[in-house]
């Protein structure tokens, strides 16, 4: 028999089951009970009070990402429930544990337009990774293990529980239900040897063998296995967005980013390779361009946990389901040694061309306004690969992702699917609640900074010491970069005029710096780090900024502009 | 291209609540017509049945199958082309709404 009490004591007793250290929420009134009873778990639950529900769960994702631990969320009904709506769906495209605890109208008015009502299962259900509606305090303990369970077995993703307040205030006879088994759920699929042997048997034939990685790295906690991997077979390896941090930025197998704005070498060696070895990765269109030319000269194995993946978009010759660590360790044990492949060679010449037209210009201009990618670059010369990078949405992402240095896992997060405007200052607020003793810098541009900049608040209330690069050049950029590149620089609505941000910082209690010659930008970022705990840096940017190399949209991964006007070529 | 054929997709599920709307989402989004519905306990207890013909591309069923697997309270699903009775059922049906269409010109 266990212990008489409320359905509200019964959560922080099943979330005290799971481990969990860390809420992010916001009150209101259909969740109150759960709030009441707190004050008696506040010594083994830190509730991190947010300024918008959307603050919530956004920090949520980066506490799970920084962490590995599932994320929690709790907020009342209705318009509490609807603002974490989209960082739900953000967290199911990025596959991200989180579990959301909602709060609802007392089971007899459901379904009578209530105030504050909303069917929040609904909403819900195709966005998330599992919802349920919590309606007698006896299934409180069942419902929240079983949560967990799901949130961060197989494939992570959020799970809502919808709370009502008659299960909260109902009494209980409380015992801990640990979930260790569904019936109709696997999480982790046994991979058949044979298929294993098929895979090693395609690689040890293959002249040509490409890696292109995903977040299922991180997600299995397969980074030493890749390693392994790539160095017995010598096989070179492209990282997706998500997947970035797996491997050290200076692994010899690893020849950058792939996609949109990822590095000439691994795009091109897609087109070039023999065999394509997909891991713990999905193809989204940002990766694969335009699929009817995507990787058609070669094999293509796929490795995913999720069987709804394989073959989803890129026809595949073997599909493996199942978890990439496994994977690669018997792999590794299967495939034949090789000392070197010439193969690998064929990214020298992308990487010279890149440097000398892309990058060199970017990151070290011999005049003119700062640019924004020489900002990451700074502040990646200073960390040397420790920091953990967020970032927001749009040129401060893409130019955060190449041009940050990693030298540990879990040290990149950013809305990678759903590419979520105002992700990122929450996000590294809940990454360095979730990793205290890493060094958070957070990239941000000065529109997704708007969307949420009223969780300075939080790290004001919380001392979080994340520290904010705005990369402010007073435009929407990667829209406006669209417009002039597609939009025949017709700038429509994407010119910004901003406060002024230092005044802001200040408000909040936050040391701020604005910035606008390269002279003082290293000084700059040398304060900031120096600087106990948050910190903005304000760097006025060039307005006009752009972000290459381009994919454009529904061009092969090997048609990519250089600039304004040229276009990579092979044979050149 | 390939062509569109009649499939009956068959899933055995849990007995959980939404889990209909669960599955019709997977329909909505990629603007797929459900034929017909059946939803009915199978001869396990305590397992559910639901049996969906629709029209499309097998390549594009086979996604759909898989996604309906994933659900977590799924247990199974299948896919098979749809016999052929039933196919000139709907033919038959199709041919007569076409031909009340053009009667209505």
């Amino acid at each position: 028999m266990g212990k008489m009490m409320t359905g509200s004591e019964a959560l922080w007793c099943s979330l005290m089951a799971e481990q969990v250290k860390t809420v992010f929420g916001y009150p209101g009134g259909q969740i109150m009970p759960v709030y009441d009873t707190y004050c008696r778990f506040e010594k083994d639950i830190r509730h991190i009070l947010v300024r918008h529900e959307q603050g919530a769960i956004h920090a949520a994702q980066g506490f799970a990402r920084a962490s590995g631990f599932p994320g929690v969320v709790l907020v009342t009904s209705g318009p509490g429930a609807t603002n974490v709506v989209t960082g739900v769906a953000d967290a199911m495209i990025d596959s991200t544990p989180v579990v959301v605890v909602a709060g609802q109208v007392p089971s007899h008015l459901l379904g009578t337009d209530a105030f504050q009502e909303i069917d929040l299962i609904g909403m819900t259900t195709p966005i998330s990774k599992w919802s349920y509606q919590i309606r007698r305090p006896e299934d409180v303990a069942w419902a929240v293990s079983r949560a967990f369970y799901i949130a961060r077995t197989g494939r992570p993703g959020p799970v809502v529980l919808d709370f009502t307040k008659d299960a909260q205030t109902g009494v209980v006879d409380f015992a801990p239900q640990p979930c260790r088994f569904i019936r109709s759920y696997v999480p982790d699929p046994e991979i058949p040897e044979e298929s294993l042997q098929q895979a090693a048997r395609m690689i040890d034939e293959a002249q040509k063998p490409f890696v292109v990685y995903g977040q299922g790295i991180l997600l299995s906690g397969a980074e030493k296995e890749l390693a392994a991997f790539l160095e017995k077979g010598a096989i070179p390896a492209g990282s997706t967005l998500l997947g970035l941090g797996a491997l050290d930025s200076d692994n010899p197998h690893l020849k950058g980013m792939l996609g949109m704005h990822g590095n000439l070498a691994p795009n091109v060696m897609t087109q070039n390779c023999d065999l394509l070895i997909a891991v713990g990765m999905r193809f989204d269109d940002r990766v694969t361009g335009k699929l009817a030319t995507y990787a058609r000269q070669a094999r293509i194995i796929h490795i995913d946990i999720d069987a709804s993946e394989i073959g989803k978009l890129v026809p595949v010759d073997l599909g493996i389901v199942g978890d990439a660590k496994q994977a690669l360790a018997r792999l590794t044990e299967l495939i034949a040694p090789r000392s070197n492949r010439e193969w690998q060679m064929e990214s020298i010449l992308c990487t010279a061309v890149e440097k000398h037209q892309v990058i060199d210009p970017e990151i070290h201009p011999e005049e003119g306004q700062i640019n924004p990618g020489e900002v990451v670059a700074r502040v990646a010369d200073h960390c040397k690969g420790q920091a953990l990078v967020v970032t927001d949405v749009g040129q401060n992402q893409m130019l955060a992702a190449r041009y940050s240095r990693f030298a540990q896992s879990r040290s990149f997060i950013t809305s990678g699917g759903l590419g979520t405007m105002g992700f990122g200052l929450p996000a590294a607020i809940g990454a360095k609640i979730g990793a205290p003793d890493r060094t958070v810098v957070a990239f941000l541009g000065d529109g997704g900074l708007q969307m949420t900049f009223q969780e300075l608040g939080t790290i004001m209330q919380e001392g979080t010491g994340v520290k904010i690069v705005l990369l402010n050049n007073n435009w929407l950029g990667n829209v406006r970069m669209w417009q002039e590149l597609f939009f025949e620089e017709r700038y429509s609505c994407t010119r910004m005029v901003n406060p002024d941000f230092s005044l802001i910082a200040r408000a909040y209690g936050i040391p701020c710096r604005h910035v606008e010659s390269r002279e003082e930008l290293a000084e700059a970022i040398e304060q900031m780090f120096a600087e106990e705990g948050p910190f903005l840096l304000d760097v006025h940017v060039r307005e006009e900024s752009m972000v290459f190399p381009m994919i454009p949209p529904g061009k092969s991964v090997d048609e990519i502009m250089l600039n304004n006007k040229d276009w990579f070529s092979y044979g050149d | 291209m390939e062509t569109e054929k009649l499939f009956e997709i068959t899933a055995y599920t849990e007995n959980q609540v939404g889990l209909l709307s669960a599955i019709a989402g997977i329909f909505t989004r990629r603007s797929l017509n459900i034929e017909k519905l059946l939803v009915y306990p199978s001869r396990i207890a305590g397992v559910h049945k639901f049996k969906i013909l629709t029209r499309a591309e097998e390549s594009q069923i086979r996604a759909v199958v898989l996604q309906i697997e994933k659900k977590v309270d799924v247990i199974k699903s299948y896919y098979e082309i749809d016999n052929e009775r039933s196919c000139r059922e709907i033919d038959d049906v199709r041919e007569f709404l076409e031909k009340r269409e053009n009667d209505n010109k």
